[in-house]
């Protein structure tokens, strides 16, 4: 068997008197790709965030490792060699595209190492990898959605990761995209990069885990092989077809741009 | 044209467009020369133009490049000039020492403020800051030792050799600029655009927010320090009202939008554009000066709201500058 | 023992000044994230409108109330609808230079009308106090007290109930979803910053019954409403209300304090501002959002 790279256990979270996640527990193997599915406000991306250590669990710990994430700052995660993208893209909108994966360059794992020079060529290799290459020069926030979301995956393995979460970066890509998105992700798994992939679109989804998560409401209902969890291919069709997917797909957008817009939002009047 | 993009015509890069950086160069170039006029009042002018420039430099820093608006880095200007000023009630007569010692104990009080301020965001970050500074002010005018509200008379050098002053501060906004440049260009300027941008996206990345607001705001505070040490011989006499005016605040904060925030032309242009036009105002109309000066600066906003240096970028000429006029109409 | 009392009543009647300077600044910063610069220059408008009509026509300054609210809030209205407002989207430090132009501009205005001397607005009653056991209460700091009170509620009333207030709280919340359900931000927008500049009118007659008039005055209230609206939280009506009077509770005692250290005399009178900011950045630094102010995640 092989090493065990995240450990996930008993991790609760709570918002207010919601609690996103209750009781979750799973290992990821190192060098493996871990699906995670769910219905639309499942706890997926709360998980993500718990993961990258952008949110301390109410209960439970994550630990990677050996090392609990909730004892390293957020900013030292990717230093253990943890990645992640956002859901709702966050790019650097004044900086072009190239100078934002740069960035990443610069301050991730090995980031001390290299020169603003080298972190810059980097950043062009990494651009070449997603296909950004022809927009490398123009500012990220020209980008239309889909290259927003290879430039959240560009930006991500500019810290060198062992362990890349990918939160629903396939989301709004057609059909070949969505095959150039897989075989990246495949090219990646190869090199030894364990991968948890968020993703509504269970064909992706099923051709690229070795294992899958399934959330509910902030709790895991299964785990196990893609085709034990998700039984026949028929099953998909009925239950998870390209309609489901698509609203799913509407559905998490709406939800997470509510998410970020109640966290930003100041103070209201008269509150 | 959507506001994101208008935002990025014309300040090509990090450091800002490069043909306004040659141009403000030059010009830094010929303010060399001011003194060879051997006219008092001119170089006054353009002495003060450079004091605001560096200090216009060291907010734009912290308030331009890193996003952190602060109204209280005239604290470090007052701080920087209380430091010559000690040095001189104590027999020192260097100048360079004055600026040492106003750069290094600005920087450490930047430092040992910045930890709780800088955890603030947004609207409260600005109003800590300000709250810094009239509370430094306020306890500097209450403190026996430096003269309270009456101030400090400090020494100066002989009228021969008064242009040591302007040739001072014209390198303490030189190296502002300079310095300004290089960081930018380097890892730091990205980790502080990266803040500005997005914070969690930063974090991911590796950047410690904390760490590089300090950083930014520690760095625009030896700029201020040091234009402070080097306005008080000048000056001849300080007092809490001189040294923490209110001018002194806003004005390089001023400036910095005017010319272009987060540039390395801007802070110069503005000082130059702002502090240049207040004196000419104030000598050709002593009443309404500044009531032109205020309507200036509100036609400038309207017509330039990305500032002076998006006009080198502009392509399209006077049809794209119109149509850029209504971008930002509600 | 009564000193204590004394300074705590003397507290809460500054503070009640203080919160309505704050009030208008913080709806405008609030609601369109605008920082009103010209907001002090508004409240010396205010304040010599007052001193006008007393002067020469001989109304009481709480009778001109109305009038410095509707003059101030006509100009704050046209001011938005006709320059503001081509800037109404730009980042928060465009408007903010904005009306740091505008304020130099009216401030120089007033100084060419009624020059840089200082003035006063001395009614019958402006000498005039009682006493309540040691404590001595001044009628005209009472009544603006009451005063200050009644307009925060109205505001607050005004805000929650009327069709046009609960526009304004919707279009602060989502400014695309208030635009889809049929509100004309520009309109609101217009009435917002008239009402800001309408409520330091009011601050501004307020302030002219006990301060001395002159065309900078707005400067020193211009930073304490910048405290006061952070103190309560910003937006918030009633924090208004409460930090304006934690402000002046905390300025009135710091006014006693009266130590040496090391030779070092060491008075609170002068020191108040310092004093009552560093309670503000304690404050802060425990609640970053405001006494008022939501939590945020
Ligand atoms: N920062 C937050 N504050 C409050 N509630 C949140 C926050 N983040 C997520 N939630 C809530 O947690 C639940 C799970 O959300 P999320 O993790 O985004 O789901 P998914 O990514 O699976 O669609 C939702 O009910 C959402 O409203
Ligand atoms: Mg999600």
């Amino acid at each position: 068997m092989s090493e065990v790279a995240l450990r996930i256990s008993n991790v609760g979270m709570r918002f207010g008197g919601l609690w996103a996640l209750s009781e979750v527990s799973f290992d990821v193997e190192r060098g493996s790709v871990l699906g995670l599915i769910g219905p639309n406000g499942s706890g997926k991306t709360t998980l993500m965030n718990v993961i990258s250590g952008v949110y301390k669990p109410t209960a439970g710990e994550v630990t990677y490792g050996g090392k609990r994430i909730a004892d390293v700052a957020t900013h030292d995660v990717c230093h253990l060699g943890i990645a992640r993208t956002f859901q709702i893209v966050k790019p650097f909108a004044s900086l072009s595209v190239r100078e934002n994966v740069a960035v990443g360059a610069m301050y991730g794992r090995y980031g001390a190492k290299r020169s603003t020079r080298a972190s810059f060529e980097r950043a062009q290799e990494l651009l070449e990898v997603v296909g950004l290459a022809r927009v490398a020069e123009r500012p990220a926030s020209d980008l239309t959605i889909p290259d927003r979301k290879r430039l959240e995956v560009a930006k991500a393995l500019a810290l060198d990761p062992d362990v890349l979460l990918l939160d629903e970066v396939m989301a709004g890509l057609n059909a070949t995209e969505v095959e150039e998105a897989l075989d990246l992700l495949r090219s990646v798994n190869a090199r030894g990069v364990t991968l948890i992939v968020v993703e509504h679109l269970m064909k992706a989804i099923v051709s690229i885990s070795t294992s899958i998560v399934v959330l509910a409401e902030g709790r895991k209902i299964a785990q196990g092989a893609p085709a034990d969890v998700l039984g026949s291919p028929q099953v998909i069709e009925a239950y998870l077809g390209s309609r489901w997917v698509k609203r799913q797909e509407q559905l998490a957008v709406i939800e997470a741009e509510r998410i970020e817009a109640a966290r930003l939002q100041p103070p209201e009047a008269g509150a | 044209m959507n506001p994101a993009t208008l935002k990025r015509i014309g300040l090509g890069g990090i450091t800002g467009n490069p043909i306004a950086f040659a141009v403000v160069l030059a010009l830094m170039a010929l303010l060399l020369a001011i003194p060879l006029t051997h006219n008092g009042y001119i170089e006054l002018v353009f002495r003060n133009i450079l004091m605001y420039a560096a200090m216009a430099y060291g907010w734009n820093l912290i308030g331009g490049y890193t996003g952190y608006v602060s109204f209280g880095n005239v604290a470090f200007f007052g701080i920087g000039a209380y430091c010559s000023a000690i040095l001189a009630t104590h027999g020192v007569d260097n100048l360079l020492l004055y600026v040492l010692l106003a750069m290094a104990v600005s920087a450490v009080f930047a430092a040992i403020v910045g930890f709780p301020v800088l955890r603030l965001k947004g609207h409260y970050f600005a109003i800590a800051t300000l709250g810094v500074a009239l509370a430094v002010t306020d306890i500097i005018a209450n403190l026996d030792a430096l003269g309270g509200t009456g101030g400090l008379a400090l020494h100066q050098v002989d009228e021969a050799h008064f242009s040591i002053y302007y040739y001072a501060m014209w390198l303490v906004a030189l190296g502002s600029m300079l310095g300004t440049y290089f960081i930018a260009r380097s890892k730091l300027g990205y980790a502080f655009v990266a803040i500005r941008e997005n914070e969690d996206a930063a974090a991911v990345l590796g950047i410690s927010a904390t760490r590089y607001k300090i950083v930014a705001w520690t760095i625009g505070a030896m700029m201020a320090g040091a234009a402070g040490a080097v306005f008080a011989p000048a000056n001849g006499f300080i007092d809490p009202s001189i040294t923490f005016a209110i001018d002194s605040n806003v004005f390089p904060i001023a400036m910095t939008i005017l010319g272009g925030i987060g540039t390395v032309a801007g802070p110069f242009i503005g000082a130059l554009l702002l502090a240049g036009a207040n004196e000419l105002l104030q000598r050709f109309f002593v009443k309404a000066h500044t009531l032109f000066f205020g309507a200036m600066i509100v036609l400038i906003v309207l017509l330039l709201p990305r500032g002076l240096v998006w006009l080198f970028g502009l392509r399209g000429g006077a049809r794209a500058w119109l149509k850029s006029l209504s971008v930002y109409k509600a | 023992m009564h000193l204590i009392a004394q300074d705590l009543v003397n507290g809460i009647l500054a503070g009640g000044i203080l919160a309505v300077v704050a009030l208008g600044f913080s709806l405008v910063w609030g609601i369109m994230n605008i920082i009103n610069l010209a907001h002090g220059a508004f409240i010396m408008l205010g304040a010599y409108t007052t001193y006008q009509l007393f002067t020469s026509f001989h109304v009481d300054p709480f009778l001109s109330l109305p009038v410095s609210f509707v003059l101030l809030f006509a100009l704050g209205y046209l001011i938005q609808r006709f320059i503001m407002n081509w800037v109404a989207r730009a980042p928060v430090l465009t408007t903010f230079l904005l009306t740091f132009g505008l304020s130099l501009l009216i401030v120089n205005i007033a100084l060419n009308v009624w020059t840089g001397d200082t003035r006063g607005v001395t009614t019958a009653y402006s000498g005039a106090n009682f006493t309540l056991g040691d404590v001595t209460v001044p009628w005209a700091k009472l009544f603006t007290l009451l005063a200050a009170l009644a307009i925060t509620g109205v505001m607050q009333l005004w805000l929650t109930r009327s069709r046009t207030g609960r526009a304004i709280r919707a279009t602060s919340m989502d400014i695309g979803a208030a635009q889809l359900s049929g509100v004309r931000v520009t309109e609101i927008y217009a009435i917002v910053f008239g009402l800001g500049a309408g409520l330091a009118g009011v601050a501004g007659t307020l302030i002219s019954l006990s301060y001395a008039l002159n065309p900078s005055m707005g400067d020193l209230f211009l930073v304490k409403a910048f405290v006061v609206c952070v103190l309560g939280g910003l937006g918030s009506v009633p924090g208004a209300l409460v930090g304006g009077l934690v402000y002046g509770i905390v300025e009135a005692f710091a006014t006693q304090i009266d130590v040496t250290v090391g030779g070092q005399h060491i008075s609170g009178s002068g020191l108040q501002d310092a004093i009552a900011l560093v309670v503000l950045l304690i404050v802060l630094i425990v609640r970053p959002t405001g006494i008022m102010g939501k939590a945020t995640a």
